[in-house]
C-alpha cells in the first residue's frame, strides 16, 4: 500500500539555519533543521536526508521537492525554486485556515504578509533596511546577559519592570544594555524591554499591510514566549503560534510541492 | 571672571573654562566612561587644574551635551544645539550651517545672519549616519578609529556599501573583503555612506554657505572630504572640533552674568548619573 502514498518535500534555506519538511496530504510526516554553516549544500543535503530517514524513505520516494528561501539558488538536488514569501504564506493557511495576517521572524528580517482565504499574498513588507525588528536585534542582547536563546522567552516573562529602550537601533540598544546591567537592571527586564522595542518595529510592519486577524507568528520569533506576548499587546490581537514555528515555511513549500504536482 | 562650559557627549566629555575677556584658560577632553558615565567630574576637575582654579572660583557653569540632564555641579543646562550655535559664531562667525558628526548621534544646525539657530535636524535614533557607524567597522576591519582618514585618502575608487543598518553593513563589509576588496576602498566607501546619509539629512535646512564640520567627524580627513563632495564645496573645520559645543557652553554662562542671571551655588561635587 505504501507505494500508492506520495511524500512530498520543501527545504527551507536560510541564513541562520536550513528546514526541511516532508508531507503526504497535507499531513506533516517528519521536520528537521539544522545550522546553515559554511556550505548550504552541504547542510540542505543533510537536512532533506534526515527528514527521509525518518520517515524511513529514499531519495526516489519523493514526489516533489519545492526549495525556498535567501539561499534557494544552491539546492544540491532538482528542486523547483517558490519565494519564501508564498511559502510562508501557504504553510500557515494550512496549519490556520483562518489566518489573513502572517509575521515570519527570523535570523535577519522580519516578513509580513496579508493572505488571502486561500492563502495567497495581497500585500507584503519587509525589514531589510533594518536589523531591529529581527531574531539578530535578541541575540545581540542575549550575548551581552549571556542567556541562551531558549531561555529569553522565559525570562522575560518574569519580568516587572521592563526597561525602556531610548531608540530602537540594535547598536545603540547594545550600549544601552551595558550601561543598565552597570546601574543593575535585571536581565528579564532588559530583555522584556528588547521584546517590547522588537514589538513596535514588527507593528509597524503589521500596521503597514493593514492588518487583519487572524494574525499568525512564525520563524524563531514564535518561539520566544516573551516576544510572542509583546507583539500581541502591541497589535492589540490574539496571536496565533504553530506549534513547530521555525519549520513553518518548509512545510508551506512542502504543501506546494504536493500542490503544483496535485494539478 | 571665569566661566566654564562642560559638554557631556555619549562618549567623550569636553571641558573649557574662559575668561571675562573670553580667552580660553584651560580645555580638557576626556571619555564620559563606557559603563558608568562618572568620568565628567574627573575632566571638568583636570579642567580646573589646569586653569589653576577651584570650582567656587567660577562664575558660571553650563553643562550641555547628551549627559547634562543630571549635572549636580553646573548652574544651568543648554541644549547642545544652542551651544553648538554659540561656540562656531565666537569662532567663525561667517557659518550659516553646522554639520555635527558625534559619537551616537550627527545633527545639522542652521544660523541665521545673527549667529542665531533658526533650525536643526537630528539623528539620534539610528547609528547609521553616526560616528558608531565608523567605530562598529572600524573594530570588525581591526582598523582603529583614528586611521580611517588616512587609510581611505590612498584608495582611488570606493566599495559601495548598499546596507544603511550597521548590524547589515557590518557583515556587507566582511563579504566585500572576502571577494578581495581593499581596506581603503572599504573605509572610503563607509565615509560616501555615512556622508550620503548626513548631507541628505542636513540638505532639508537648505545648505549655504559657510558650512563648518564639527564633532569627532570632522577629525576624519577622509570623512570631510566626501562631505565635500556631496555639499560641491569646501566646508570650514575648526581648529579644535570637538571643543565648540563646550566653548558654547562657556560662552552662554558670560552671557548669562551679563544679563544679570545668578548662579545657582547649591553646585554638589558629585557623579553625573544618566538613565534616570
Amino acid at each position: 500500500m505504501k507505494d500508492y502514498i506520495k511524500y512530498y518535500a520543501g527545504v527551507d534555506i536560510g541564513s541562520v539555519s536550513i528546514k526541511a519538511a516532508l508531507v503526504s496530504n497535507r499531513r506533516l510526516i517528519a521536520a528537521e533543521l539544522v545550522a546553515s554553516g559554511a556550505s548550504y549544500k552541504d547542510a540542505a543535503q543533510k537536512v532533506l536526508y534526515s527528514v527521509l530517514v525518518q520517515a524511513g524513505l529514499d531519495a526516489e520516494s519523493l514526489s516533489g521537492v519545492v526549495v525556498t528561501g535567501l539561499g534557494s539558488e544552491s539546492a544540491p538536488f532538482p528542486a523547483r525554486q517558490i519565494s519564501d514569501i508564498s511559502c510562508q504564506a501557504m504553510g500557515c493557511h494550512y496549519l490556520f485556515p483562518s489566518a489573513r495576517t502572517v509575521i515570519n521572524i527570523g535570523g535577519q528580517f522580519t516578513k509580513v504578509a496579508k493572505i488571502t482565504p486561500q492563502g495567497r499574498v495581497v500585500d507584503f513588507l519587509m525589514s531589510e533596511k533594518c536589523v531591529a525588528g529581527s531574531g539578530r536585534f535578541l541575540q545581540v542582547i542575549a550575548r551581552i546577559l549571556h542567556v541562551t536563546l531558549e531561555n529569553i522567552g522565559p525570562l522575560s516573562l518574569q519580568s516587572r519592570e521592563p526597561v525602556e529602550f531610548s531608540t530602537n537601533c540594535a547598536v545603540f540598544a547594545e550600549s544601552e544594555t551595558i550601561s543598565r546591567i552597570a546601574e543593575g537592571a535585571r536581565a528579564e527586564d532588559i530583555l522584556a524591554g528588547v521584546h517590547r522595542a522588537m514589538a513596535i518595529k514588527v507593528a509597524m510592519l503589521v500596521k503597514g499591510v493593514k492588518m487583519e486577524p487572524d494574525v499568525v507568528l512564525m520563524g524563531g520569533g514564535g518561539e520566544d514566549a516573551g516576544l510572542v506576548l509583546a507583539i500581541g499587546e502591541a497589535l492589540g490581537t490574539r496571536i496565533l503560534v504553530p506549534e513547530q514555528p521555525r519549520v513553518s515555511t518548509a512545510y508551506g513549500a512542502a504543501c506546494l510541492a504536493e500542490l503544483d504536482l496535485a494539478l | 571672571m571665569p566661566f566654564a562650559g562642560i559638554d557631556i557627549g555619549s562618549t567623550m566629555t569636553k571641558a573649557i573654562i574662559v575668561d571675562h575677556e573670553e580667552q580660553i584658560l584651560a580645555s580638557v577632553i576626556g571619555p564620559t566612561g563606557a559603563e558608568h558615565r562618572h568620568l565628567a567630574l574627573k575632566v571638568m576637575d583636570e579642567a580646573l587644574q589646569k586653569a589653576g582654579l577651584a570650582m567656587e572660583g567660577l562664575d558660571f557653569i553650563v553643562a550641555t551635551g547628551y549627559g547634562r540632564i543630571s549635572v549636580p555641579f553646573a548652574d544651568k543646562q543648554i541644549t547642545e544645539i544652542t551651544c553648538h550655535a554659540r561656540g562656531i559664531r565666537a569662532l567663525l562667525p561667517t557659518v550659516r550651517i553646522i554639520i555635527d558628526i558625534g559619537g551616537q548621534d550627527s545633527k545639522g544646525i542652521k544660523l541665521d545672519t545673527e549667529g542665531k539657530v533658526a533650525n536643526f535636524v537630528m539623528n539620534d535614533k539610528c547609528a547609521a549616519g553616526t560616528g558608531r557607524f565608523l567605530e562598529v567597522i572600524a573594530e570588525t576591519l581591526g582598523v582603529k578609529l583614528d586611521q580611517l582618514g588616512k587609510i581611505s585618502l590612498t584608495a582611488e575608487a570606493y566599495v559601495q556599501i548598499s546596507n544603511t543598518c550597521t548590524v547589515f553593513a557590518e557583515h556587507e563589509v566582511t563579504s566585500r573583503l572576502a571577494e578581495g576588496a581593499s581596506i581603503p576602498e572599504i573605509v572610503a566607501g563607509l565615509h560616501e555612506a555615512i556622508a550620503g546619509r548626513v548631507v541628505n539629512m542636513v540638505r532639508h535646512l537648505g545648505m549655504e554657505k559657510d558650512v563648518v564640520v564639527t564633532g569627532g567627524g570632522a577629525m576624519n580627513i577622509g570623512l570631510v572630504r566626501a562631505i565635500e563632495n556631496k555639499v560641491g564645496f569646501p566646508v570650514l573645520i575648526p581648529p579644535e572640533p570637538l571643543l565648540t559645543g563646550a566653548l558654547g557652553a562657556a560662552l552662554a554662562g558670560h552671557d548669562f552674568v551679563r544679563r544679570g542671571v545668578t548662579p545657582d551655588h547649591g553646585r554638589r561635587r558629585e557623579r553625573v548619573t544618566f538613565f534616570q
